[in-house]
């Protein structure tokens, strides 16, 4: 029988090298520092008390998704405690209309998107959070479509639109901003 | 490939997920469209500049704090709670005492009987967060949660409304603890859920001083006024909820 010491580190070994994904996830997601450090610790906590449902593979993928979870209890905690429709949900309404963006746009129109890290990142917190965290899972941590399905628990095609989606209006908010910058310089 | 199905297939082929034979017809077409090839190169853009955002560092002290926390919860035999651990609570502690009107702590080693009431408050605590029950009565308002206690408690518990100072009431529910009804009041400090067990001690008129327990992963601070027991318990930082017992006692 292992003994709780023995437990304890093996669930260390498992977990702890994933910490820094585990704290930019709920960074992206909730978008506090406090509060994601909270999320983190408030995760490995449950993580460990359910270490036993652990059958062996993907940590990784293990922690993440006990980690968004949290964090999306916490979010859901805010919206209802905060009563106001969240900019994700007008963007959220507003999606469907909008068209492929890579089939909208004339070859002409396709302008080099130079943006800057923080740039990049002040515009991304305009997205909904299920966007931003199927750009984090993918483009960061280099998941597959599969994984990122497993970790956010929806089909596999959600995932592909979710991300499709996110990047299309990542590049529209990109060029706007790219466009009131030269009208004013105009 | 026609041209709307490359397009429509441009980040699938980025990100690697399409099979051999889609990749091969995808590039086929690619070689011979320069339209194409625009739309994939700009996507090719926005994917790389986003993979270019760096890690935030995590916090410096957010290892350690996991790390202990797990020691707390794995209950392991050899490193458990005993004297080291209240001692050295003790003194970073009595740092505090001075700030806060903290009275003097005093830290006797629990004598079983109290052991085994800590830890069936930490159970209540955790059972609530478990099923996800925490209240009976939900109100932030003092006003209906204390009156909400009448007739189901041999005591009337007071209830007192630290929003202001960042602890919102969240409500309150009725527990039984050693085959005695308890009051339980719940607060929050952000993502912590506090809850305020408050019950008659055995000893009447018995007044004693807050003294902080840590247990299993969790916060405790017990005191006693008149007669009346108080316990506070969380898995907030054992700073912030010495404030708060500062805070209710006031």
């Amino acid at each position: 029988m292992m003994t709780n010491r023995k437990n304890r580190q093996r669930f260390e070994r498992l977990m702890l090298g994933h910490l820094d994904g585990a704290y930019n996830l709920a960074l992206w997601l909730v978008r506090d520092p406090a509060e994601a450090e909270d999320i983190v610790q408030t995760a490995y906590m449950r993580a460990f008390e359910h270490f036993h449902t652990f059958t062996g593979g993907n940590a990784a993928g293990w922690i993440m998704t006990i980690v968004r979870n949290t964090a999306y209890n916490w979010l859901s905690k805010q919206k209802r405690s905060s009563n106001l429709i969240s900019f994700d949900e007008v963007l959220h309404s507003s999606e469907q209309h909008s068209q492929s963006l890579s089939r909208r746009m004339n070859p002409e129109e396709i302008v080099s998107i130079n943006a800057s890290s923080s740039n990049l990142m002040q515009q991304m917190e305009r997205l909904p959070v299920e966007f931003r965290e199927a750009l984090f899972l993918r483009e960061i941590e280099g998941y597959s479509y599969k994984e990122i399905a497993e970790i956010t628990q929806v089909p596999k095609g959600t995932v592909m639109s979710r991300l499709s989606r996110a990047r299309e209006q990542l590049q529209s908010l990109l060029l706007e901003q790219q466009k009131r910058k030269q009208d004013h310089v105009l | 490939m026609s041209c709307d199905e490359t397009r429509e297939n441009i980040e699938a082929y980025l990100d690697g997920e399409l099979t051999l034979s889609d990749r091969r017809d995808f590039e086929d077409h690619l070689g011979d469209c320069p339209d194409c090839q625009a739309a994939l190169e700009n996507m090719r853009q926005l994917s790389s500049s986003i993979k270019k955002i760096a890690y935030t560092s995590r916090p410096a002290g957010l290892r350690r704090n996991i790390r202990n926390g797990l020691r707390d919860l794995s209950g392991e035999e050899s490193a458990g709670f005993g004297w080291p651990q209240l001692l050295g609570f003790g003194g970073a502690s009595a740092a505090l005492a001075s700030v806060a009107v903290w009275g003097v702590m005093s830290f006797m080693l629990s004598s079983p009987m109290q052991l085994s009431l800590t830890d069936e408050l930490i159970s209540a605590h955790v059972r609530a967060m478990m099923v996800d029950h925490m209240t009976d009565v939900t109100s932030s308002d003092r006003h209906t949660v204390k009156p909400w206690f009448n007739g189901k408690l041999d005591f009337s518990p007071r209830v007192v409304d630290l929003k202001d100072r960042g602890y919102p009431l969240i409500g309150g529910r009725l527990e039984y603890l050693n085959k005695r009804p308890v009051a339980a009041l719940v607060y929050k400090r952000r993502a912590h859920i506090i809850n305020l067990f408050i019950q008659r001690s055995d000893k009447p008129a018995q007044t004693s001083p807050a003294q902080l327990i840590q247990q299993r992963g969790y916060q405790l601070v017990n005191w006693q006024i008149q007669g009346m027991n108080y316990t506070l318990i969380s898995d907030l930082n054992p700073q912030e909820l010495q404030e708060f017992a500062v805070l209710v006692q006031k």
